[in-house]
């Protein structure tokens, strides 16, 4: 047992303070569970969901395109006591058709009918969201979605949201500790007993006992060279649950977002696209008509990066080393580019020189989300195997989380979403289970002591290799092979790759020797998350001999139903991991397969 | 044409608990068409000193992790191109945000800011009226606003504030900013208390006017102008308070076009 200096305890620890963990705490709080503890690696307001942009999804049926100008035409608001034009039905099939037929669907028919709850509550929070001339909230199109139901504050979205929950999680009570580096997840008996985390300011490191946990540590965007994430978003949650013998699931699809900023990776938000720009290739063509004609660039995700990529490979890309695509604003005019898409056009003059109200902008697909995740149910309970037993204790939301609602590609506007309301969700879930009796159940051994050990073992290793080389290798091999194209020739490479990486991992030496703030030696524990979890990332994409939404194989085009609906479980083993299949939730009247076409 | 060249970047440096004082340390790194002072510290860090000690996230200004002294500027090191921060020896200078404590080298111990911004409540006080859609805000009430909202509590803007560094009591222009975005939502029910804890001696009438705020702001926001209106609003907390109840009583109805 470990001693008192080492041990904090409350009844409920959230890992990462983003809009999932700040909604489970904010809501446990107002649901009267009166000690909760919410950690942070960094301030909590720096957390990634607030780098969102572009919107939240919700059929809330403020606005539609104006009658008689088609479905791509200008938007107004909807006159008091006219039809809707949106539906959580219509919602609901846009988002399975995005998944590609592997979200489950009893688990996105609660994310899209709590939607227009959950945006309510953010304007009764306190959020500020832009406004159409009658006072509504306004909306506007996204990809994929068969209506306006992006729910927007400019372009800076998940900026206010985030900033919103926080305030809202402080007015409760809740105590945050920020800048702490969560390391391990306690569980024995399949029931989550705590954690043990780093106080970054001093570098001790403790024990966390809890009657639950939950992870919204987000996710690993951050293993691929070009990337939207941010530095931080190392995918630390899946990798410390999966050591602690929690399985993944559907790891292999990554989500590669179609306007990431020439080289920087930098998001420019899909509402670049959503109120009227698009995408052009070194011919001056506006190439998404050989794609995707009726839906052209407003297509899915996946969909815009590979017709992005295909155009690149094939020689039609621009710049001088033909890897980029030019995204064209100029005719939105300046004034609207001004009010709806500020922050992009900021970006795009800051990073790459060009003002999007005189110029194209340069821009190339970027990695950006992760559709897998620790599996769960629509509550957040955390799932031990395919029969559904639970980790007794142990809650995720957010992206860490795979539930699943996107499947294998998901909608823009619908991450805001899930985090949103899958964390509320979770908050309300903690709380009964809390408030239901739950017991701090003891801790086995050491794990702080355990813990420091390891730390130690990293900081006094006399090794020659820097870290950094091997994130960076790790990185490229992870884009090059395991990118938007793959095939089993190069996701066998980047096996390999990863495989040698681990074993350079083993001579890492940490430069900063000290106790305080070392951000080196996190860094470190970043890198090895990042190799644990590429590999099952690259042995699920293996595996998966089809195409489905961001998975795609040249080796093997189409999707394949008979075979493949069903998600990618991967646990950890002494030999290694073992990946096994869970089927996919599918309501075979209402949603049945059908092809995907855009 | 590029050419490759090497500048030089000083980093203050000052781990309180090895180090009598800060002093600079100097490094060299490649001067690149795109890279950023944050690429540079990055560099540094990963390839020559580990033990180079900064905040960073997002990496490109909206996070707040990274705002820092350069060149006697506090600025986010995320989005400054290194060539732009270039002095006339064709070399930059990295310090912590003045007037904080120095937790180690440009990491600074932000605990009085934090403590600031929750004590003007940040948080919205809602309403309690009944509805089932969002309340009505008409666009121009957002834009009264005046994109308080985009605030990242970088805090540039405190540690520029002449009057935080003398007076940490101080409630701060990033705290003020705050205070303002309540003040005027039409949503907020606490006008009138919001009103009495910053009209205080620590409070709106402490500012004074310098502008260092402004010039500070990686967002383009504009805390004495707010600090302003606040100024002009505190008098009349009763009356703005007797508004907000007569504007609620509309929150639910569509606003005039």
């Amino acid at each position: 047992m470990a001693n008192s200096n080492t041990t904090i305890t409350h009844d409920l620890i959230i890992v990462g303070a983003g809009l999932a963990g700040s909604w489970a705490a904010m809501i446990a709080a107002q649901k009267g569970v009166k000690d909760v503890g919410v950690l942070s690696k960094i301030h909590p307001l720096r957390s990634h969901s607030g780098a969102a942009q572009g919107g939240i999804a919700a059929a809330l049926n403020n606005v539609r395109p104006v009658p008689g100008t088609g479905p791509r035409g200008p938007l107004e608001q909807i006159p008091a006591g006219d039809d809707p034009v949106d539906s959580w039905e219509l919602h609901m099939f846009d988002t399975i058709k995005g998944s590609d037929w592997l979200g489950d669907q009893d688990a996105i028919e609660i994310l899209v009918k709590d939607a227009i709850d959950i945006v309510y509550e953010y304007d009764r929070l306190g959020c500020v969201f832009s406004r159409t001339p009658d006072g509504r909230i306004a909306q506007r199109r996204f990809g994929g979605h068969s209506a306006p139901r992006a729910n927007f504050s400019a372009d800076w979205t998940g900026h206010v949201l985030l900033h919103t929950i926080h305030e809202q999680a402080l007015r409760h009570g809740v105590k945050f500790y920020s800048e702490w580096f969560c390391l391990d997840l306690i569980v024995e008996d399949n029931i989550c007993r705590g954690i043990v985390a780093m106080e970054v300011l001093t570098g001790r490191i403790v024990t966390m006992r809890a009657k639950a946990v939950l992870f919204g540590t987000g996710g690993y965007g951050r293993a691929f060279k070009i990337t939207s994430n941010a530095l931080a978003n190392t995918g630390d949650g899946v990798a410390i649950a999966y050591n602690a013998g929690i399985p993944l699931m559907d790891m292999e699809f990554v989500q590669f977002h179609p306007t990431g900023l020439y080289r920087h990776g930098i998001l420019m938000s899909e509402a670049c696209r959503g109120e009227g720009g698009y995408l052009t290739n070194s011919l001056g063509e506006r190439f998404m008509e050989n794609y995707a004609p009726d839906k052209m660039e407003l297509a899915p995700r996946d969909l815009v990066s590979r017709s992005e990529q295909t155009e690149i490979d094939q020689g039609r890309g621009i710049m001088e080393d033909g890897q980029g695509i030019y995204l064209d604003m100029t005719h939105l005019g300046g004034e609207k580019i001004m009010e709806r898409l500020p922050q992009v056009r900021e970006l795009a003059i800051e990073f790459v020189g060009v003002d999007p109200i005189d110029a194209p902008v340069p821009i190339q697909p970027t990695a950006h989300y992760s559709m897998g995740g620790i599996p769960c149910d629509a509550n957040g309970q955390v799932l031990a195997d395919a029969n559904g037993t639970p980790v007794v204790g142990f809650f995720v939301a957010g992206e860490v989380a795979c539930v699943s609602v996107h499947g294998a590609n998901r909608l823009g506007t619908n991450s805001l979403l899930e985090a949103s309301v899958f964390g509320r969700r979770a908050g309300y879930a903690l709380a009964d289970f809390i408030h239901g009796g739950a017991q701090l159940h003891p801790v086995p051994g050491d794990p702080a002591a355990a813990n420091t050990e390891r730390v130690r073992d990293l900081l006094d290793n006399p090794g020659n290799e820097l870290v950094e080389p091997i994130a960076q290798d790790l990185k490229a091999t992870m884009t090059d092979n395991c990118g938007i194209f793959r095939s089993d020739e190069r996701l066998r490479i980047a096996l390999e790759d990863i495989h040698r990486l681990q074993k350079r991992f083993q001579n890492a030496r940490v430069m900063d020797k000290s106790n305080r703030f070392n951000t080196d030696l996190l860094a470190a524990i970043e890198a090895q998350h990042m190799l644990t979890y590429s590999e099952l990332i690259v042995g699920g994409a293996l595996n998966r001999t089809e195409s489905r939404g961001a998975h795609s194989r040249t080796d093997f085009p189409k999707r394949d139903d008979e075979e493949w609906l069903k998600h990618t479980v991967v646990e950890k083993t002494a030999a290694g991991p073992v990946i096994s299949y869970k089927p996919v939730n599918i309501d075979w009247k209402k949603y049945p397969p059908q092809e995907r076409k855009y | 044409m590029t050419e490759s060249k090497n500048v030089t970047v000083r980093v203050q440096r000052f781990n309180p608990d090895t180090d009598r004082k800060p002093y600079l340390d100097s490094f060299e790194v490649e001067l690149t068409a795109d890279k950023t002072v944050l690429d540079a510290l990055h560099e540094i860090k990963t390839r020559q000193d580990g033990s180079v000690t900064y905040r960073r996230s997002c990496r490109h200004a909206i996070c707040g992790s990274c705002a820092m002294n350069i060149n006697g500027v506090n600025m986010l090191a995320c989005n400054k191109p290194l060539r732009d921060v270039l002095d006339r020896k064709g070399q930059v200078t990295i310090r912590p945000l003045p007037y904080l404590p120095i937790i180690k080298d440009l990491v600074v111990d932000r605990t009085v800011f934090w403590e600031q911004y929750v004590r003007v409540k940040p948080w919205l006080e809602p309403p309690e009226i009944e509805t089932d859609k969002e309340y009505r805000v008409s666009p121009a009430e957002v834009a009264a606003l005046d994109h308080a909202e985009t605030c990242i509590m970088c805090g540039a803007c405190y540690s520029a504030c002449t009057v935080v560094a003398g007076n940490k009591r101080y409630i701060g222009p990033h705290a003020l900013l705050k205070a303002y975005l309540r003040v005027v939502d039409p949503r907020d029910t606490a006008v009138e208390a919001r009103l009495q804890e910053i009209s205080g001696y620590d409070g709106v009438y402490r500012c004074h006017t310098i502008f260092n705020c402004i010039d500070a702001c990686p967002k383009h926001l504009s805390p004495t102008s707010a600090i302003e209106r606040l100024r002009k609003m505190a008098p009349k907390s009763k009356r703005l308070a007797q508004e907000r109840q007569e504007r609620q009583r509309t929150l639910t109805q569509p606003v005039a076009e």
